[in-house]
């Protein structure tokens, strides 16, 4: 299928459901849905990778450690709280 | 006739399970190991959310103290990190609506759908065809963090629970109360705004 001959009816249905088939959420029949579908759609199979690539990316994201003052403060905050009878 | 005892739950043993039992049980010095256990997940979790780091220390700092508080009501029903994020996400929605009035944009699919035949790609970008290593850099991560950064915080706090904080669509909707259907559709919607921001960064680059 090339780009005028987008299908854009069948084209959205598959759309709706990326995320789910990347994240292997959808049944069996659905996931050869899109798979023979992105064979021949190229925009469907740009749009599929681009969004994976998406999600890949965003689990590069690095956490910032925790600045020093803060864990002090933190930690002081929790000393000065009244304990608590233990749990029955 | 034997009257049916109530339905017990069962008892969700995590890796949190036994500190938690010492620290109910009269043990507080050991509370500092759940803090540190979590503090950094949760400091980075609510300057997601927040953006602003006063504000993250201070909604780290309120969750702690109300789970120090509230600790003995835990029932191990669920896994002890899916409550701390419950209560931390709860404290972050506490200070958006504090400090905001103006209602949340919706994001609709029809805005990430190619619309005319300009818009509908005819090849696999570069960005989504390199190694992952070849294409990972300080700036970038600067730029994707940016972009979690712009996007309306219902959805935002699904993207980082599912893909950052690597919570499933269950667990995530649990944690913010929302059904498993409506977490699947913020995600995704999520994930295109995302991949908007990324395609405009990748073309202007």
């Amino acid at each position: 299928m090339n780009k005028n001959e987008h299908d854009h009816k069948h084209c959205l249905e598959l759309f709706q459901k990326l995320s789910e088939y990347l994240d292997n959420e959808l049944d069996e029949v659905s996931c050869k849905d899109i798979e023979k579908h992105i064979k021949d759609c190229v925009p469907c199979f740009v749009c599929l990778q681009t969004l994976k690539r998406t999600v890949d990316l965003c689990k590069q994201t690095e956490d910032r450690p925790v600045p020093e003052d803060f864990s002090k403060k933190l930690k002081e905050a929790i000393q000065n709280m009244p304990k608590m009878p233990p749990a029955g | 006739m034997t009257v049916p005892r109530p339905a017990t739950r069962k008892k969700i043993k995590d890796k949190d399970f036994e500190l938690i039992q010492a620290i109910n049980s009269g043990q507080f010095d050991r509370f500092p190991d759940l803090v540190k256990r979590y503090e950094q997940k949760l400091y980075n979790f609510s300057l997601r959310m927040c953006r602003d780091a006063a504000d993250a220390e201070d909604a780290v700092q309120e969750t702690f103290l109300n789970v120090f508080r509230y600790l003995k009501n835990f029932r191990y029903e669920t896994k002890f990190k899916n409550w701390l994020y419950r209560v931390t996400a709860s404290t972050c929605i506490k200070k958006w609506r504090k400090s905001k009035f103006a209602p949340e944009r919706e994001l609709s699919l029809d805005e990430f759908f190619p619309q005319d035949e300009t818009e509908v790609p005819d090849q696999v970008p570069k960005w989504a065809l390199l190694p992952l290593d070849k294409l990972l850099n300080d700036e970038l991560l600067d730029k994707i963090n940016e972009a979690i950064f712009t996007l309306p915080e219902k959805y935002r706090l699904v993207i980082v629970l599912r893909d950052i904080e690597g919570f499933n669509t269950a667990e995530t909707a649990q944690i913010l109360n929302l059904s498993d259907a409506n977490v699947k559709v913020r995600l995704h919607r999520a994930r295109l705004f995302l991949r908007d921001k990324l395609k405009g960064y990748f073309e202007n680059e």
